[in-house]
């Protein structure tokens, strides 16, 4: 029955492909910029709240007060909070096209605090337990593409 | 209305072809930055601050869904209360408005922002139109208005010549605008040499890609009046929708827009808006728009606009000055060339619009359009008293 | 609220996964036309039409305009919201807002989406900023991390979203406008579905839907003279939140526990269980419905799932929770968080068919949620 509906409708493809070009600011451009040149990550801490602002912006949200100079260094070495694997194809933004993710998405924690989604390098979830520590891997040469010039995070093993 | 709801103070990002060195937030918050200071209002839950933000952006132009989340870090959004509207700027204030007088906020912060620098806007535009039968044409708001603008100058006799009267008008009015994008002074012949993009319309005649934003803080008469020495009162404001399919309209009228101005003229009490009104910020994306939003908000009978332009009547110092700040075409972002009409209006009212301040105004009319051909016309009626 | 402000006429499309049948408009329609029904008005008595939804999902920039022949928007005021998720919601809220300021009468509000069009996770994941979209996998992802941590900290199951669901479709074959009617008879049936990401199953996530609802909402001098029965707005509230590094669900003091701390103090709730009689919640997920329990102060922190497992929030139990089938069962995202306040508002009227609860139902809570954790609250009241 459902399939006999489906041929009654004529079905039109459009395919709508609209192009933007975002910039970083000031903020976000420093950032791209030391992760390019020196492989490391940065934030800035709001004087007010102290609370240290990943990505960095010129105001911040949580305690609604303008930020000054205050650049930190962030590190990137963390703990893994959250992973999960897609089971299904995820849809690509800049490919448009729908592809199986070849590793785990993380939500990991960086030492100082600020929170970072990225892939893991290791591809098997029933390695993976919550708490891990990680480090970044970084690309042999930065794009000034940000968080994509990091590859992944690489499960480090633990200071005895 | 119970009671009267006011402009506290108002910012504006000076009009950019591109500013590529910003993000969209960033660039808001110029604007927003200024209006904070300006009040030294806080975002605050105690009722001696800013309650609320009401933000206004569209996805299609960021590129990002909820394109609120650019502004949230802004706008103290964290654990307050934030809505989105997302038609141009000038519904943003009329919602903001409304919002107030509900009882459920006293003070509220408005801001829109468009990059239409970041893409392209005949695809976006395009977008705006439905899918089917219109959008597989490839229109865009150019294509559209160039038939809109075909239809009515033949009908009611319009010529190129006085469409052109209307560029050279607002784009020499831009001069005295320090925010305005692209000054220029021009003739009617440079503006109708300059290349041809839709017939008729000229590349003079079509606003430039702008990118910038405004913000507004509005709060109650009671708080109005603490927050500032001299609160600007929306006095009447409508909006009104067309069909959307240009062929269900006779698109050398415009009916929503005779609709909302009626409807906003008898909210402010004005019964003559030639005589009343002292200044008038018309959104006038394409030059023949501003002809015929004139005879749409009754500045005179229909099919006579051509004859109010060639008057001078809608000069600076004219009876009603139309645009003094240099309109649309000087450089304008589509969805906040509505509310950069208010922020005009109240800057003309409260004796701040410097080298284009029209002498002695007290009732200022704003006016935004919303869509394809203006499907969406909203008209405010602003004072000082 | 400066003027009282009644729901006077509540409407419901035909939510499927594909509507190839009818496009927006008519869609939209659908619910106009039901919605104008059910308040016995004609449309030329609506004075604003507010059109809302998410753009990208549509693929309509300014769609309230390009929709206005199905919304009956042509010459009147109107507007579009869109703040995410919780658009239709706030739709409604704006619609509140419109009637409460005193500048309008009657206005019909819309929250649509047509979900089979283009790709829902595509959009979803353009939430993100252009620079870390590749590091987003839709809302799931974030659901799914969700869940992963509520089992942590709380020591709830995998069967426990099976009860979830289980609830939500048994509610939703009694509702003729649900989207998924599964007929599912025991848990079971929902460890059998596919992992869509681990830990989520395909049947602990809501679906993609296609529909529309409207409601009209009216001044209160207008709506003692148009209906018996006008389902009178007490409250609502709205919290948004910044983007925290547990998008959902986790520990800390979230949108929805600061809403609903505020709500209730404002109308004196001091037992939500006792004080409000049904709740139509926004839950993508199962495991979201049982934080939500909790983040509502239904049940003590961390035991939504006992909640769950005790069978109280059913249709015939003490603390309804979703008798319409909930998100779960439907999900045309611009037309959901509105579907909670209609859902609501047919509850009190006892105009909710077969998935009527047992009790009277005298103060429900519809609750919205989108974006980066936003929260939206309207508490509905038979009486004022």
């Amino acid at each position: 029955m459902a399939d006999e509906q489906k041929e009654e409708f004529i079905s039109v493809e459009i395919l709508s492909k609209i192009s933007y070009n975002w910039s970083m600011g000031p903020y976000s451009g420093s950032l791209f910029t030391e992760m390019k040149e020196n492989k490391k990550i940065w934030g800035i801490r709001c004087p007010k709240c102290k609370k240290l602002l990943f990505p960095p912006e010129a105001m911040c949200g949580y305690c609604f007060t303008e930020v000054k100079d205050d650049w930190e260094e962030i590190g990137d070495e963390g703990t893994i909070v959250q992973f999960t694997k897609a089971g299904m194809p995820i849809f690509d933004n800049r490919t448009g096209k729908f592809a199986f993710s070849e590793r785990p998405l993380a939500n990991i924690q960086f030492d100082k605090g600020p929170y970072i989604m990225h892939w893991l390098e290791e591809k098997d979830i029933e390695k993976l337990r919550l708490g891990m520590r990680v480090k970044a891997v970084w690309r042999e040469q930065g794009r000034g593409r940000g968080y994509e010039d990091i590859m992944y995070f690489r499960i480090i093993e633990e200071k005895k | 209305m119970s009671e009267r709801i006011g402009i506290v103070a108002v910012a504006q990002t000076r009009y950019h072809p591109n500013r590529a060195e910003v993000k969209e937030g960033e660039m808001a918050y110029e604007a927003i930055k200024q209006v904070l200071q300006e009040t030294g209002l806080k975002y605050v839950n105690d009722g001696t601050g800013i309650d609320a933000a009401v933000s206004c952006s569209q996805d299609y132009w960021d590129g990002r869904t909820i394109s609120s989340l650019n502004v949230a870090s802004f706008l103290g959004t964290h654990f307050r209360s934030e809505e989105k509207v997302a038609s141009d700027g000038i519904n943003a204030v009329f919602y903001a408005m409304m919002h107030i007088l509900s009882g459920e906020h006293d003070t509220v912060i408005v801001t829109t922002h468009c990059k239409e620098s970041m893409t392209s806007p005949s695809l976006v535009q395009n977008h705006a139109f439905e899918p089917i039968f219109m959008r597989v044409l490839g229109l865009d708001f150019l294509s559209a208005a160039a038939l809109q603008a075909t239809r009515y100058m033949s009908k009611h006799k319009i010529t190129p010549e006085q469409c052109a009267k209307v560029v050279v008008k607002n784009r020499g009015n831009a001069k005295n605008n320090p925010y305005a994008q692209a000054p220029m002074s021009l003739t009617v012949k440079d503006v109708l040499n300059s290349k041809m993009l839709a017939d008729p319309i000229h590349d003079l005649d079509a606003k430039p890609v702008s990118d910038g934003a405004c913000v507004m803080i509005m709060a109650r008469e009671g708080k109005a009046k603490k927050f500032c020495k001299k609160p600007i009162w929306i006095t009447g404001v409508s909006n009104c929708y067309e069909a959307h399919y240009l062929g269900d309209r006779d698109l050398a009228e415009c009916k929503a827009l005779t609709k909302a101005a009626k409807r906003a003229y008898k909210m402010a009490g004005i019964t003559n808006p030639l005589k009343e009104i002292d200044v008038a910020e018309i959104s006038e994306k394409f030059s023949y728009e501003e002809l015929l939003w004139m005879e749409g908000l009754g500045f005179c009978e229909r099919g006579g606009a051509g004859k109010v332009i060639d008057s001078g009547i809608t000069k600076m110092g004219g009876k009603l000055p139309v645009n003094p700040s240099g309109g649309c075409l000087s450089g304008n972002p589509t969805e906040v060339a509505g509310m950069t009409r208010v922020v005009e209006a109240v800057l003309q009212l409260r004796n701040q619009a410097g080298a284009r301040q029209v002498p002695d105004a007290r009732v200022a009319l704003a006016h935004g359009t919303s869509g394809v051909c203006g499907q969406l016309q909203t008209v405010m009626i602003l004072s000082n008293s | 609220m400066a003027n009282r402000v009644a729901i006077v006429g509540v409407g419901r499309s035909t939510q499927a996964a594909r509507r190839p049948e009818v496009n927006d408009a008519e869609m939209i329609n659908e619910a106009v036309r039901a919605a104008l029904a059910d308040a016995q008005i004609d449309i030329n008595k609506v004075q604003a039409v507010l059109t809302n939804s998410i753009d990208g999902f549509d693929n309509f920039y300014l769609g309230d305009c390009l929709l206005v022949d199905g919304t009956g928007g042509y010459m009147k005021s109107g507007m579009k919201l869109h703040t995410g998720g919780t658009v239709g919601s706030t739709g409604a809220i704006a619609a509140f807002n419109m009637v409460a300021s005193g500048m309008f009468d009657i206005v019909l509000t819309i929250g649509h989406q047509k979900q089979e069009r283009g790709n829902s996770m595509g959009t979803l994941c353009a939430a993100a900023p252009g620079e870390m979209r590749e590091f987003v996998q839709g809302a799931i992802g974030a659901f799914a991390q969700a869940a992963v941590q509520y089992m942590k900290n709380t020591g709830a199951k995998l069967e426990h979203a099976g009860m979830v669901r289980l609830k939500a479709d048994k509610n939703a074959c009694r509702n003729p406008y649900a989207h998924l009617r599964l007929g599912l008879k025991s848990i079971d049936d929902v460890a059998k579905s596919p992992i869509l990401i681990w830990p989520l199953r395909l049947l602990d996530f809501c679906p993609q839907s296609c529909g529309a609802c409207a409601l009209i909402v009216a001044s209160e001098k207008v709506a003692k003279k148009i209906t018996k029965k006008p389902v009178w707005v007490a409250d609502h509230e709205t919290v948004h939140e910044l983007q925290s590094e547990v998008v959902f669900g986790g520990d800390e003091e979230k949108s929805q526990q600061i809403a609903a701390k505020r709500i209730y103090k404002r109308n004196g709730i001091t037992n939500p269980v006792r004080d409000i009689d049904c709740f139509e919640v926004y839950e993508p997920s199962s495991w979201e419905e049982m934080y939500l329990y909790e983040h509502f102060f239904l049940c003590e922190h961390n035991k939504g799932w006992k909640m769950i497992e005790s069978g109280v929030t059913e249709i015939e139990r003490e603390v309804p929770v979703n008798p319409s089938g909930g998100v779960l069962a439907t999900n045309a995202i611009g037309a959901t968080a509105m579907l909670r306040i209609a859902e609501a508002a047919l509850q009190i009227r006892g105009d909710a068919g077969e998935h009527q609860v047992t009790k009277d139902v005298k103060t429900t809570l519809s609750s919205g949620l989108g974006g980066t954790n936003w929260t939206t609250l309207v508490l509905l009241k038979r009486s004022l």
